[in-house]
């Protein structure tokens, strides 16, 4: 039973990150209909800047991710307005097939620059753990769990409340009508990026603190990206935070009972069969 | 006879050749380039003409390798007979899958694909019979000119089926499925029926090209036969030569190819980098495909980069 119950908690922490890592695809998905495949790589170069903030000026990792996620989100929106704004009325594969090529650039310049050596980021609490009854709770994790949430909760009351983020929502129902209405496409096509790049970016750097960033990890974010997006719907930041709950739990659960191959037959497996049940996620609106 | 068709069989029997003329190593990078080219023009059929991105095109190669793998290690059985309970186990693949995913759309359908084909890798390493995680190896057979004949034959019966698409009844209900579905099905087109043909018509060819190439290496694994960046590959390959054309993905293939080819013998990270850069180019300036820049660049000249700019941009 403690066995289980610490399963659990590792598979709810674990997806309270893998949210935060969807949450920026989504956002994409839903606004502008670009299916990002650098999303991961964008991921990957967050975890590098904010090893970098914390290796070289001792920025600790919690503290530095409004950095890293400014840096980032002012990469994204060069990114759309220089490059993905000039496709985006192009058919389908010609999206996918831009962002597969700035993935590919991504990686191999992050290969360039940072070697290809496994980097860990390593605060002094990394080791420190919280009992919780009998469960075991490490510190970085939990703190990394808090983040990812607050970070998901602050993107819901922004895209309900501010005026930019009603913009943005009005532009995923209907851009002509956006339009009319006074939105400068350009910009926020580039603003929705940049703000989805730019969470990226955070999550990246919460992904250091509990697990090993190299330039190929990209590949395998992006993947589960992917699958917590549809699960969870692309209307609601909440929607991909139960996404990721989903699939953090099969995921850890999956790897106790049936082995550590199932693991990817286990996530996939649900979310093929979501796809096919209920093609707008389980918690998106039916068509 | 008419032009084209001279044309067409000169550059076979100028293909045919290889073999005769070239060196061991033209003969591998062909083998390569060839069932690369079929792997495209067999994406082609599902991609560019029904307009549905399949990622799952490389579950059929892998299907087909293990058809011939098992077959042939397992059973004792000869190679034509493994090729054939490979397109078998494609075949199966494809209608049973077929009809509930194609029910999807756009993304939806490429991500269903994307992860049947991770499930495919999961499902075969822990099968007995399909070697598990080890893979299987089959008996050598050092016949490079055979495998690369192989390779020509399929990828010129793959064009011609294509070809057939192209100026066929089935081939232009493809098309209005791909331009607007509903509108087809209100024309009369029975989608399921249609879709499902050409995936099915897809991974045969993904299967046989799976086969073959399983041969010719003599060992796969799980990883290897249902990796997904070779899906990846074919899609780049099919849309940088022209989705939807009769020899677009064929150029494609063999011109990326060739970039890949002489890219891997230079400094790899440089080249990765030029790779990239070469593709959101090409999705840039050429967003139909070296087939459509072929045919307008002569009417249009330079302003036709700058046109395809001005057609998609925001």
């Amino acid at each position: 039973m403690d066995l289980l119950a610490q399963v659990l908690v590792n598979g709810i922490l674990l997806g309270g990150l893998y949210a935060i890592m969807a949450q920026g695809l989504a956002l994409v998905w839903g606004v502008l209909n670009i299916v990002n495949l650098a999303h991961g790589a964008f991921i990957m170069l967050g975890a590098y800047l904010s090893w970098h903030l914390y290796q070289y000026l001792g920025i600790d990792p919690f503290l530095g991710l409004p950095i890293t996620a400014v840096v980032m989100f002012a990469v994204g929106y060069a990114v759309q307005r220089g490059l993905l704004n000039l496709v985006v009325r192009a058919p389908m594969f010609n999206t996918l097939l831009m962002t597969f090529g700035l993935e590919v650039v991504l990686t191999y310049l992050a290969q360039f620059a940072f070697s290809a050596d496994f980097r860990t980021i390593n605060p002094p609490y990394a080791g420190s753990n919280v009992a919780l009854g009998p469960v075991v709770v490490p510190m970085a994790r939990l703190m990394a769990f808090g983040a990812a949430l607050a970070l998901s909760i602050g993107m819901w009351l922004f895209l309900l409340h501010s005026r930019l983020g009603r913009a943005i929502r009005a532009t995923a129902q209907n851009l002509v009508a956006a339009r009319l209405y006074g939105v400068e496409p350009r910009h926020l096509y580039a603003m929705t990026f940049g703000i989805g790049i730019g969470i990226a970016g955070a999550a990246g750097g919460l992904y250091g603190t509990i697990s090993q960033i190299n330039p190929y990890i990209g590949g395998a974010l992006t993947a589960k990206s992917f699958a917590i997006s549809i699960i969870g719907g692309l209307d609601n930041p909440l929607g991909v935070v139960v996404g990721g709950l989903i699939l953090g739990i099969i995921e850890s659960l999956a790897l106790l009972y049936v082995g550590a191959t199932f693991g990817d037959v286990a996530s996939f497996g649900v979310l093929v069969a979501v796809l096919i049940a209920r093609p707008n996620g389980l918690l998106g609106r039916t068509a | 006879m008419t032009r084209p068709l001279v044309f067409a069989i000169a550059a076979l029997v100028v293909l045919a050749a290889v073999p005769w003329m070239g060196s061991d190593v033209l003969l591998q990078f062909g083998i390569n380039a060839l069932l690369l080219a079929v792997l495209a023009q067999g994406w082609n059929i599902i991609g560019g003409f029904c307009g549905y991105a399949s990622f799952g095109n490389s579950t059929f190669y892998g299907l087909g390798s293990y058809g011939v793998a098992i077959a042939m290690v397992q059973w004792d059985l000869p190679f034509a007979v493994g090729l054939a309970f490979g397109v078998v186990l494609a075949v199966m693949f494809a209608l049973m899958l077929g009809v509930p995913v194609l029910r999807l759309k756009g993304h939806y359908f490429a991500i269903a694909t994307l992860a049947l084909a991770l499930v495919m890798t999961a499902i075969v390493s822990n099968i007995g019979i399909a070697g598990q995680n080890i893979g299987l190896v089959m008996p050598p057979l050092n016949n490079d000119a055979l495998f690369y004949e192989m390779a020509l034959a399929l990828l010129a019966a793959a064009t011609g089926t294509v070809l057939w698409l192209s100026r066929s009844r089935f081939g232009f209900g493809l098309i209005a499925i791909r331009e607007n579905e509903e509108a087809a099905a209100v024309m009369g087109v029975n989608t399921t029926l249609y879709k499902v043909t050409a995936f099915t018509l897809s991974g045969v060819f993904s299967a046989l090209a799976g086969g073959i190439h399983a041969y010719w290496i003599t060992f796969l694994d799980p990883d290897s036969a249902f990796d997904i960046s070779l899906n990846v590959k074919m899609i780049i390959m099919a849309v940088f030569g022209g989705p939807g054309t009769v020899l677009g993905p064929v150029v494609g293939a063999f011109v990326l190819s060739g970039v890949f080819e002489v890219l891997a013998s230079k400094l790899t990270t440089v080249a990765g980098i030029f790779f990239g850069v070469v593709v959101v180019a090409a999705v840039i300036l050429m967003p139909r495909g070296l087939a459509d820049l072929f045919y307008r660049f002569r009417t249009s000249g330079w302003r036709y980069f700058a046109e395809n700019i001005r057609a998609y941009r925001l």
